[in-house]
């Protein structure tokens, strides 16, 4: 990919940023017996070219759902997808699916969780590679294999060729997720969104495989959504976070910020939640309660059940986002007169 | 007092293949694995998928039959049971009530059909605790209070609760018959980060009212230390590391627990450290384990008889035990000089 980007380094803002995605009011609601379902519910933000972008937040709060509505994989109707994602100058909500195919798995393309299960057992995973360049790029086979075992190369798998025509039970869990990764890199994507790419891993795999990806977002300069629910992770290779709660951002920071001056509770009480070694002999810091059912989300502030600062104003009126400073973004109230603390 | 004492336990499954189902082969999932369980200690199982935790873990409940080795069991008048193989009329029922177990998912480890009494009421009517059902339900109710949730909901089904509130029924079905022993296999791995510390600290508080023991076995190193008085660094089968908690993270010396703690991110943007971790490849399979040293293919520091011989434990300072040939080399130089 083309030098010009590498001008945006880790942390700091160059004059000349290149947004290829911006998200507005996007709210994906899903109909069930049991009511509507507010799984993404007017969620806002931006993506700029070779940075990563992390989407933290425990299970239900909408960060796959975000991920699945830009890549157009929630089917609406029955689902309800609104608002607006623009992916450089298109419009995909809305979009045809013959155009979508065009842009998903070529210019974004997905990693999933599970890499046991995101492949097909019965074909070789060199004909489940082959499939993506098939459908996307203008090679032909012979040029699409060679292609294919340079990008295996490329990410450090031993015996390229020998792998190509192996199956996917085959291999082991950090194996398939590098081939995972590989597949979603053959289209040379302008989008990467990988969704907790590292969950199923144990932690000297999921290192290699962070640090992996690290190297690959140097080399291409392509940018990526990070889904986690993982902070840790989320330390190693984030430049920006957006903490998501119950289908809302609730915090928007760059990395170190968000570690060194957390300014939403929730974002605090996450933090805390980390087994320190301090903590052995004592009770571990907690929040309270449970995350909330996505069809019985509390009224006002969705945190205010839990929240230790929880006010009479966040019960009934939801919070907008506030700006208390520079590049950053907190949905509480606590911050409307700009200082919370 | 003693609960249980395990030697040299090993346990091997078949693989069968072809039409006759003909075993062509084993996995090694356990080798040679020793383990006291004292009242009122914990002890940690730390390692990665496949290094054997929860088959130590199930073979010690008597889920599963050892292929060789001892278990010694010490009921609570003090007498003394061979439980290796089977387990013995006589001591059937002690046992089973006396070791109980927490399973790592709480979404298939509780009946979707049976109501939260009936749940935990099951193992209290097996042991006969109660001669009269209205006694009981009321203990049911006082569990439900003790692990954090309400004696109300004893008529609710599982489908109702969260994945932390399942985990709470759970321990409570298996505190209700009050075991000296509780086995804990990832009891917070399918849960929330908020949630995981309130799971966590439940355990804690209950072990200190009843003075039980815990096997803990996780694949978080923090969570574990947190936990754990003493903690076993499993690797293919292998123990490979046994220390108490503090002396294990301040002082590793397997170079296979020191890689583990380095690929523990760091939770700080402003240090990544995961690019320093050096450690390739991935463990090999416990079918075809590699001679030798089980983690020598990936060691940094490999000597030439790594590949050769499996190291023997050596105690590098009181009741911390290392099984590599690097730090028995310095143990032996040190004690010579």
């Amino acid at each position: 990919m083309s030098a010009s980007s590498k001008l945006i380094e880790r942390g700091e803002r160059s004059e000349r940023v290149e947004r290829i995605l911006t998200v507005e009011n996007l709210k994906t609601y899903f109909r069930t017996p049991e009511g509507l379902v507010k799984a993404v519910d007017e969620v806002s933000f931006h993506l700029d070219r070779g940075e990563v972008l992390a989407l933290v937040g425990e299970s239900g709060c909408g960060k796959s759902v975000t991920a699945l509505s830009i890549l157009g994989l929630v089917k609406s109707p029955p689902a309800l997808v609104e608002g607006s994602i623009e992916f450089r100058g298109t419009q995909l909500i809305g979009l045809g699916p013959k155009e979508y195919r065009e842009i998903r798995g070529r210019q974004i393309s997905m990693i999933f969780q599970e890499p046991m299960s995101a492949f097909d057992p019965l074909y070789t995973v060199g004909y489940q590679l082959m499939e993506v360049a098939r459908a996307h790029m203008p090679w032909d086979d012979a040029e699409a294999k060679a292609r294919i075992i340079d990008t295996l190369r490329a990410i450090h798998i031993p015996d390229p060729e020998k792998r190509y025509s192996e199956y996917p039970h085959e291999m082991s869990g950090g194996m398939l997720q590098r081939i995972m990764i590989a597949m979603a890199l053959i289209t040379s994507p302008e989008i990467i969104i990988a969704d907790e790419p590292t969950t199923a891993l144990d932690v000297t795999i999921q290192a290699q495989v962070l640090n992996l990806m690290q190297e690959l977002q140097r080399d291409y300069h392509g940018s990526m959504i990070f889904i986690t629910h993982d902070l840790g992770t989320v330390a190693e290779v984030a430049d920006r976070v957006h903490v998501m709660y119950a289908g809302k951002i609730v915090e928007k920071a760059p990395v170190v910020e968000l570690f060194e001056d957390p300014l939403h509770p929730y974002t605090l009480g996450l933090l805390t939640s980390r087994v320190k070694r301090e903590y052995k002999g004592e009770s571990l810091p907690f929040i309270e309660g449970n995350v909330p059912r996505a069809d019985e989300l509390p009224e006002g502030c969705r945190f205010h059940p839990r929240c230790p600062r929880a006010m009479d104003k966040c019960r009934t009126l939801e919070p907008p986002e506030f700006s208390p400073r520079p590049n950053r973004g907190v949905a509480c109230w606590l911050w409307e007169e700009g200082d919370g603390r | 007092m003693k609960i249980l004492a395990v030697r040299n336990l090993k346990k091997y499954f078949p693989i069968r293949s072809g039409v006759f189902l003909q075993v062509t082969g084993w996995v090694r999932a356990l080798q040679a694995v020793d383990l006291d369980i004292e009242q009122g200690v914990t002890v940690g199982i730390v390692g990665e998928s496949g290094c054997g935790k929860s088959t130590l873990g199930r073979t010690i409940v008597k889920i599963y039959e050892p292929t060789a080795g001892s278990i010694t069991y010490h009921d609570p008048d003090g007498h003394v049971h061979d439980i290796t193989r089977g387990l013995p009329r006589k001591v059937r029922a002690t046992f089973r009530r006396d070791v109980q177990m927490v399973f790592q998912n709480p979404y298939d480890s509780l009946d979707p059909r049976m109501t939260i009494r009936d749940i935990i009421r099951e193992p209290i009517d097996t042991h006969r605790l109660f001669a009269d059902s209205k006694v009981a339900d009321e203990y049911v109710g006082g569990l439900l209070t003790k692990v954090g949730l309400y004696p109300e909901y004893a008529r609710r089904y599982p489908h109702e609760f969260s994945g932390g509130q399942r985990q709470r029924i759970a321990i409570a079905r298996a505190i209700s018959v009050k075991p000296r022993l509780l086995i804990c296999d990832e009891p917070t791995s399918a849960l929330d980060v908020s949630v995981q510390s309130q799971i966590i600290n439940l355990l804690k508080d209950l072990q200190r009212e009843t003075n039980m023991s815990l096997i803990f076995i996780s694949h978080n190193l923090d969570v574990v230390y947190h936990m754990s008085d003493r903690i076993i660094v499993m690797y293919l089968g292998h123990v490979l590391e046994s220390a108490p908690s503090h002396a294990l993270f301040d002082r590793p010396a397997h170079p296979y627990t020191q890689a583990l703690m380095a690929a523990v991110p760091s939770w700080n943007p402003r240090y990544r450290k995961l690019g320093e971790v050096k450690l390739e490849g991935e463990p090999p399979s416990p079918i075809n384990p590699p001679p030798g040293c089980p983690f020598h293919p990936r060691c940094p520091h490999r000597l030439d008889v790594c590949d050769r011989v499996m190291p023997e434990a050596v105690e590098v300072a009181p009741a911390h035990l290392c099984a590599c040939h690097l730090v028995a080399d310095d143990t032996a130089r040190k004690a010579k000089a």
